[in-house]
């Protein structure tokens, strides 16, 4: 069963490039018809990668090793790309802004292809990693992390486009209120995700904060995005600013997802 | 944010400072920055590390911007610190005037002409048509309030005024999960143990090696640690745990990784295990006897026969010297009856470096103990920051996903028999949901009509 969900893996992630390739097109021509066909075939992508990672969960118990498949890089990849496409879906089904797929896609195919990079054999999961609260966490940070990707695409449409030359035509006006609100929902997610991560490391160590990188690396995003809600409240700070902002606490959150592990352990290591 | 004007006193400006956005905005960029640098430098080491990483200057501008304990520097404290001012200062700035929002009389709001969203016109009077109209935004909105203005008739309905309070359960809960960790960080303690098999512990050690009396016993029956099938990756580390109060066994309990146990309001989680020597089989030889085996303990005294009593004081199972020897290596304190103790080292049978003396010992065996480590914690802060967890999550609900809508329609004579609808309304959020609800009224208003002709 494993082995049926990496293939299937394999074969959403170059469905994911068909598609980016077809919400591409309609962009560019402006066809819609060219960009319902890429959100039905979006819809459908969804479906096998939802089964993809059921069929993993179920097999990691088959192999008497059963976890949730969010333990490692490949299967948080995975798992990312999946939380990226379902916020897209519902800010489309919402806005019906099929543009957006043209940034967004892309995001989910460069994901996708990344994770196929990944040793993706299941392993049996050390003690202190099974915890219920550690799936809520996952969970809830990568809903997270897919707001801020998606808030960033919207970002890059905003600016490519050059919305912030009208910054108070209509549409500048629900790009820049789309912006601000899938970092609301990042925000949140992001606040549950911290909660629920504080509350496993209570259970397996008996500290829920002990500023690690990577626990103050998501506190340092959620400054960034915290400063970026309150920055509605001052003047000028709206538009080609609040689209900037969003990309740079997207550079935070990849940085908090990747940076932390690949650079920062390196950094520490010879003090070990 | 107001601009300064001449002739505030210093007072108010402080106030003003501290009540401001812009002061908010600035501390969480400058928190961010500041976390940063604790992610790169290592944090608690010794001086030496950072001489061998950053040279002697670096280290020492380290030091003296506390960058090897960052967040538990005083400026970053001090920060904090600002940012909770901040919050409060602004809360309390802004409060009065949402209360006051948030009490406004709805029969004056009802008077309020506003300028229309909308404007068309409906067949009938204004007497035919208003307590239709009333129904309609009733259903959309809420309960409708009607006054008589300027000749016409003026319905006004709002909902979730009372949503304009969750900023400030959020930032309410902000400080409560900082009081939390103040709390915590004034009357908690966090300690380790260890515990061999079969031993009973009635003390922690916390900070610096200082011991903490528990003012109850913790006995270890039994470790274990369980495998996954055919393979040497740990599923399970398990503790055996015996709690005694007063001499009586008051709980069991087999502790393990992520499920720890409470013991009259002391948490105890499994953290970490070893291998403790439990003791050694020598040969002993005193000059000119016969050798005899006996059996010495791991840090405790025993008597010998023919008199003296000894102990282990040290035990490494592989010792490499070289070409000298190779095993394993006892340290064995030894005394006669009214002499200071001396150490003998045992080596294993073979060893050319046979140690001479009145007595000696030779190690022919060893048996080894589990111990497991216990961190143990108390924190009585604990619970101030899950509810403040709680109450900032249900804050940001309300925050991002209710609002206060205002909604007024207008009916005024539109002259042969018809009637000119006016609507208008404000949202403090979500004007996208404001409109599409005055859309839904806009079409059921429309609509209904369509239907009745
Ligand atoms: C860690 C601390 C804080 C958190 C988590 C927080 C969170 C929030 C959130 C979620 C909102 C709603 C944002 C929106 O409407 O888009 C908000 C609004 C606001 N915050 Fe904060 N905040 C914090 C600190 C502060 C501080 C220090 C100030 C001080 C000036 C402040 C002032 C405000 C103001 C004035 C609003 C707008 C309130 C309104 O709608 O009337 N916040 N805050």
């Amino acid at each position: 069963m494993a082995e049926l969900s990496n293939q299937l893996i394999t074969y959403v992630t170059f469905a994911y490039m068909a598609a980016a390739v077809l919400y591409l097109i309609a962009a560019v021509s402006g066809a819609r018809r060219i960009a319902l066909v890429g959100s039905g075939l979006t819809w459908l992508i969804l479906a096998v990668h939802t089964t993809a990672i059921i069929l993993r969960w179920v097999g990691s118990y088959e192999m008497g090793v059963g976890h949730a498949p969010f333990s490692n890089l490949f299967e948080s990849l995975v798992f990312f790309g999946w939380t990226l496409v379902l916020i897209y879906l519902i800010l489309e089904l919402r806005t019906r802004m099929y543009v957006v797929g043209a940034y967004a896609l892309p995001l989910v195919f460069a994901t996708m292809l990344y994770a196929l990079a990944q040793d993706a054999s299941i392993r049996p999961l050390m003690p202190a990693l099974k915890s219920n609260w550690l799936i809520a966490h996952v969970i809830a940070c990568f809903l997270g992390y897919a707001g801020f990707g998606i808030s960033a695409a919207l970002s890059l449409l905003y600016l490519l486009t050059g919305q912030g030359r009208q910054p108070s035509s209509p549409r500048a006006n629900a790009l820049d209120n789309f912006i601000y609100q899938t970092v609301a929902i990042g925000f949140i997610m992001l606040t549950a995700g911290i909660i629920t991560g504080a509350v496993w490391a209570n259970s397996a160590w008996g500290t829920y904060w002990s500023w690690d990188p990577k626990e103050t690396w998501s506190l340092i995003t959620w400054f960034v995005y915290a400063a970026m809600l309150h920055s509605r409240y001052m003047r000028g700070w709206q538009g080609t600013r609040l689209a900037v902002f969003s990309l740079a606490g997207f550079v935070c959150v990849l940085f908090t997802y990747f940076g932390v592990n690949l650079l920062l352990s390196g950094l520490h290591s010879y003090a070990s | 944010m107001k601009d300064t004007q001449p002739g505030r006193s210093a007072l108010e400006l402080i106030w003003s400072f501290f009540a401001s956005v812009k002061l908010s905005f600035f501390l969480f960029l400058t928190l961010a920055v500041a976390s940063i640098f604790g992610t790169l430098i290592p944090q608690r080491e010794h001086l030496h590390v950072y001489t061998k990483a950053y040279g002697e200057t670096g280290a020492r501008i380290i030091q003296a911007l506390s960058l090897d304990d960052m967040y538990h520097s005083y400026w970053f404290l001090l920060l904090l610190t600002l940012l909770a001012v901040n919050l409060v200062i602004c809360s309390l700035n802004r409060l009065p005037l949402a209360l006051k929002v948030i009490r406004k009389d709805p029969a004056a709001e009802a008077k309020r002409v506003r300028k229309a969203w909308r404007s068309f016109t409906v067949d009938g009077g204004v007497q035919d048509n208003q307590d239709r109209l009333a129904r309609e935004l009733g259903r959309v909105v809420g309960k409708v309030h009607r006054a008589e203005v300027d000749g016409g008739v003026n319905l006004f309905a709002q909902r979730g005024a009372w949503s304009r309070l969750g900023v400030y359960l959020v930032h309410a809960s902000v400080l409560i999960i900082f009081i939390g960790a103040i709390v915590g960080n004034l009357w908690g303690f966090d300690g380790r143990v260890f515990i061999t098999e079969g031993q009973t512990v009635d003390h922690i050690l916390i900070q610096r090696g200082k011991k903490l009396p528990l003012g109850f016993g913790v006995r270890l029956d039994k470790f274990t640690i369980t495998y996954y099938k055919g393979s040497r990756m740990p599923s399970e580390y398990i503790s055996d745990l015996v709690f005694i109060n007063h001499g009586k066994e008051v709980k069991k309990w087999r502790l393990k990784v992520n499920h720890p146990v409470d013991f009259k309001g002391i948490d105890f989680y499994q953290s970490s295990y070893d291998q403790q020597l439990k003791s050694v089989k020598v040969l002993l030889t005193r000059k000119g006897q016969e050798p005899q085996e006996v059996q010495l303990y791991f840090q405790r005294w025993s008597k010998l026969p023919g008199g003296g009593e000894a102990g282990v004081q040290d035990f490494r199972p592989q010792v490499d010297m070289g070409g000298m020897y190779r095993g394993a290596v006892a340290r064995i304190l030894y005394r006669s009856p009214g002499k200071q103790p001396v150490a003998l080292t045992a080596f294993e049978p073979g060893a050319r470096m046979a140690s001479r003396g009145e007595v000696t010992f030779q190690l022919k065996g060893w048996d080894m103990v589990s111990r497991t480590g216990l961190s143990v914690k108390y924190d009585p802060g604990v619970w101030f920051v899950w509810i403040g967890c709680i109450l900032m999550t249900l804050g940001f609900l309300v925050t991002f996903y209710t609002s206060h809508r205002k909604v007024w329609l207008r009916l005024t004579p539109a002259g042969k028999g018809r009637t000119r609808v006016e609507i208008a309304g404000s949202a403090n959020r979500n004007r996208v949901g404001l409109q599409r609800a005055m859309e839904r009224l806009e079409q059921s208003i429309r609509n209904q009509k369509g239907k009745a002709e």
